[in-house]
């Protein structure tokens, strides 16, 4: 199969009406590489994907793959496969008249149909149900054939449009997996837009954060986690406490702030941070120590979550502010009054991003 | 040519057949008749003072109206118990109630009018069976009058009133009902200050339709009336096809469509028109 | 309570009877043996059925009708099609006004339709003919077949049709293969709509037949006024059974509904 081609977004914008569903954006996706678009809903997620496949024009930039300028090409032009939220799968047609309709629609030959029916559902493991009903298949079942009739016609980029939405948890980690699996023995370019933050670390090349039509910041899952830009970014991805408070000084890459009620707290200063009043500081659950009352922040242990091989513990600090932290639970749950305290290097004072529409996250 | 000028390009070429076909035999046609209806020889506005002028063109506008408006209340009175009815049957009885409901729809109006002619008939069932039970000794005059024109009219109109009201009735919450009930309300307290408000939206647009249509009735009270009380239709289609004054016919007609607009633009007002227009 | 209830039902029995039963008179009027109309009959025979099949005129009139209807609904169901997916891929005001100006036809009254096109046909020769009751049919008819493919229309997921075109469908294919088979109730309800449109049509009938074309139903209302005879029950009862034959070849020929997934 042909390896996948390069996407490249120049300045693409969009805008339906007054609403601004995507700022100018830029954006290059290499050959071969699985790019998530992970952002809560309405971030603009669904516009930049089908603005990549030809579905809706931009209202400014240029949209290139393999270096080519697509911009005003239609979508049944762009050789693009797409794997829509709710499958979109024909209602009446069977599950290979499914996978054959872009086969037919490139004039292939039977015979040649045929057997590329077979292969695409063999790959997505639906060998022998070629002649179901759409109806009949359970939402797992739709999922591959969603899949193989994206797969099928070997497109140049795999365009996905948060492909699981509609799965139980354990199906859905399942299917991740076997998504990942396909990438990694065909290396087709793939842009997968997911607003849950777990599939886009088990998949991901890179993570694109989208926040109100922009991508707030784009890397690998580790430079975003360790490195968010910001306090959104921060708690968007991963489990994260956040202190909030005004910036005293940045000093050779450490920075100090002051959180009400609380006192000062040091950490490893993000760019950018000179000049800057409301910052926050991250703290990751596993960072945090739990003692016996010993020096650090007094704190009472208001909540308990067994997690099997973790134990989560929700503690309220003096200014009232619930901390989340992990420890391994065979180290058991210290009683009723406690200090937490924490490595200064493995905290990050981070810009306060203003709230958004995001969803209300649980740790 | 970008993607979104393609997409617009296809959606005008797609309406433009049937936008053309109605330019030219609907809207145009209005449009001359319209012309022809003011620029008579005897002044822009003469056969429109002709008609409003006249005494026996007034009647008739009067008369029409009067008659929709009988037909209409009558209707609404009929339709609103039966689709109550129709909200509270299921099943095998649900799907005959509606049918009886539906097939007058699929029946052309000459033909039901036509049914009706021979059941009022001098010599027709009725007056027959009303003879042989001994309640009355000559047949009666049943055909030709006010009422074989209401009859027949309720007839054809009473289906337009049934589901507007049924559509409204079936959007009533019945936990509000129990809910009044459990207040301690009366059933005709439940009835008059939690149901019928509510089924309201129904009955105005059930009346507003019905209204509508029987101002342009035809052919039943062509067929069923007495030859003193004509409609407005009638007089149009008489000038026209009898008198052969255009101007006139094309008066009334112009008349009668703002009427009908007017409330229509009223009725707008205080319910979803469109909604319940296509809903059937 | 029960008094009132018995009362309610009642009252809903005796209304739905009265808008089924008087149309059903006509099928034994039909049966009449006796050269007037007489009910119930006292004979019955297929003498008047004889009498509509053997003469030209009735016979020139269904065939008139048939035509007209056919051709209606062809003219209806091209545009309306093509006019109800137009007006499914427009948004906001220009929607509302298009959609309205489509319907007008339904709320003008059908006399004012008539006179308005009898005044711009006739000097155009149409009157009279085939085509220009067709045409007339077809201003009524339109309305019916944008309501009931624009309702089917509405089922059609727009992601369905994004994703053929994303496989490579031109536009025409994406219809053929997805558009039209998911439409395809609605096209159907549409066409019946049409064609009992206009074989049941009087008024328009009225001012467009002349004496080369007069349709069924125009033949009826002359008759009617003149003479009460049987043969209109016949004529009748043929009318009402191709009604009913379309609406249940409609509900036959309709595909099932499908269960989307
Ligand atoms: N067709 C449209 N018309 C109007 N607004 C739209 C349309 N599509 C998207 N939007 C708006 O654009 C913003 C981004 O939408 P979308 O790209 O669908 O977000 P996401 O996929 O991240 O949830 C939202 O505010 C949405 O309401
Ligand atoms: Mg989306």
């Amino acid at each position: 199969m042909s390896a996948g081609r390069s996407v490249a977004f120049a300045g693409i914008a969009r805008s339906f009406g007054a609403v601004q569903a995507l700022r100018p954006t830029d954006l290059a996706v290499a050959a071969g590489e699985f790019l998530t678009l992970l952002g809560p809903s309405g971030s603009g997620k669904t516009t930049l994907l089908n603005i990549a496949a030809g579905y809706i024009a931009p209202s400014a930039g240029r949209v290139l793959i393999d270096g080519r300028d697509v911009t005003a090409l239609p979508a049944r032009q762009r050789n693009i496969g797409m794997v829509f939220q709710n499958y979109a799968l024909f209602p009446h047609l069977t599950v290979a008249g499914n996978v054959a309709y872009g086969l037919k629609a490139r004039g292939r030959p039977a015979d040649e149909i045929a057997r590329r029916i077979g292969d695409a559902l063999a790959l997505v493991q639906l060998d022998g149900l070629g002649e179901r009903a759409i109806s009949a298949l359970s939402g797992g079942q739709q999922q591959r054939v969603a899949l193989a009739r994206a797969l099928v016609i070997e497109p140049d980029v795999l365009l996905m449009d948060e492909p699981l939405g509609a799965l139980d948890r354990q199906l859905r980690k399942h299917v991740q997996l076997e998504i990942r699996r396909l990438h990694r023995e065909h290396g087709r370019t793939t842009i997968y837009v997911t607003h849950d933050q777990e599939e886009a670390l088990v998949m991901s090349d890179r993570i694109g954060v989208m926040r109100d039509g922009r991508i707030a910041q784009l890397g690998t899952a580790r430079e975003l986690y360790e490195n968010p830009i910001d306090s959104f970014v921060a708690s968007f991805l991963g489990e994260s406490n956040l202190l909030d408070g005004r910036l005293i000084s940045v000093n050779h890459g450490r920075a100090r702030l002051d959180v009400p009620g609380l006192g000062v707290v040091e950490g490893v200063a993000a760019d950018g941070l000179e000049g800057m009043s409301d910052v926050a500081a991250l703290v990751r659950p596993e960072d945090v120590a739990v003692e016996p009352a010993r020096g650090g922040w007094p704190a009472r242990i208001e909540e308990v979550v067994y997690l099997g091989d973790l134990t989560a513990l929700k503690v309220r600090l003096a200014n009232g502010q619930d901390i989340w932290c992990r420890r391994h639970a065979r180290l058991g749950v210290p009683a009723g009054a406690v200090t937490i305290g924490w490595e200064a290097a493995a905290i990050r004072i981070l810009p306060r991003s203003q709230p958004t529409k995001t969803e209300e996250r649980t740790p | 040519m970008s993607l979104t000028a393609r997409g617009h390009l296809a959606t005008a070429l797609l309406l433009l057949p049937a936008l053309l076909f109605i330019a030219v035999w609907f809207v145009t046609p209005l449009a001359q008749l319209f012309q022809l209806s003011v620029s008579d020889k005897a002044g822009p506005f003469a056969p429109y003072a002709q008609l409003l002028g006249s005494e026996v063109y007034r009647r008739v506008f009067v008369n029409t109206l009067w008659l929709a408006l009988t037909v209409t209340a009558i209707s609404i009175l009929l339709a609103y118990p039966t689709a109550y009815v129709l909200t509270r049957l299921k099943g095998w009885w649900w799907t005959l109630a509606f049918y009886c409901v539906l097939f007058p729809f699929w029946i052309s109006v000459l033909i039901r009018t036509f049914a009706w002619m021979l059941l009022l008939e001098k010599n027709g069932p009725i007056n027959r069976v009303l003879l042989e039970l001994g309640a009355i000794d000559r047949p009666l005059e049943l055909l030709f009058n006010a009422g074989s024109v209401h009859i027949g009219m309720v007839h054809v109109l009473l289906p337009y009133a049934v589901l507007p009201i049924y559509a409204a009735m079936i959007r009533v919450d019945h936990r509000l009902l129990l809910a009044s009930d459990g207040l301690g309300a009366a059933p005709l307290m439940t009835f008059l200050r939690i149901y019928l408000p509510l089924t309201m939206p129904g009955v105005t647009a059930a009346a507003v339709f019905v209204f509508l249509l029987a101002l342009g009735f035809f052919i039943t009270p062509a067929l069923l009336g007495g030859v003193s009380a004509i409609t407005v239709a009638m007089l149009i289609e008489q000038l026209v096809n009898e008198r052969l004054v255009w101007s006139l016919a094309g008066a009334a007609s112009f008349i009668l469509l703002a009427v009908i607009f007017a409330l229509l633009a009223l009725a707008a007002r205080f319910v979803p028109l469109g909604q319940a227009l296509v809903a059937r | 309570m029960i008094v009132t209830r018995s009362l309610i039902h009642g009252l809903a029995s005796a209304v739905l009877a009265f808008l089924v039963l008087p149309i059903l008179a006509v099928l034994p009027a039909s049966f009449n043996r006796a050269s007037f109309i007489r009910l119930p009959p006292t004979e019955y025979s297929l003498r008047w059925y004889e009498r509509f099949f053997q003469d030209r005129e009735w016979l020139t009139s269904l065939a008139t009708s048939t035509k007209v209807a056919l051709l209606t609904a062809l003219i209806a169901l091209a545009l309306g099609t093509a006019a109800a997916i137009g007006l499914e891929r427009l948004r906001g005001r220009l929607r509302g006004v298009l959609t309205g100006l489509f319907l007008a036809p339904m709320i003008v009254p059908v006399v004012v339709t008539a006179v308005a096109l009898y005044y711009v046909i006739r000097p155009m020769g149409l009157s009279g003919t085939v085509l220009g009751l067709a045409l007339g049919h077809a201003v009524l008819a339109l309305p019916f077949v944008i309501i009931n493919v624009g309702v089917s229309l509405r089922t059609l997921d727009p992601a369905l049709l994004r994703a053929a075109d994303g496989l490579g469908a031109s536009p025409a294919r994406v219809f053929l293969t997805i558009t039209l088979p998911i439409i395809l109730p609605g096209l159907i309800g549409g066409a019946v709509f049409a064609l009992i449109t206009s074989f049941d049509e009087l008024v328009v009938a009225i001012f467009l037949s002349g004496i080369q074309a007069k349709t069924l139903p125009v033949k009826i209302w002359e008759v009617i006024r003149l003479e009460f005879t049987p043969v209109v029950a016949v004529a009748s009862t043929v009318l009402i059974a191709i009604t009913v034959a379309l609406f249940g070849a409609a509900r036959t020929l309709g595909p099932r509904e499908r269960s989307r997934p």
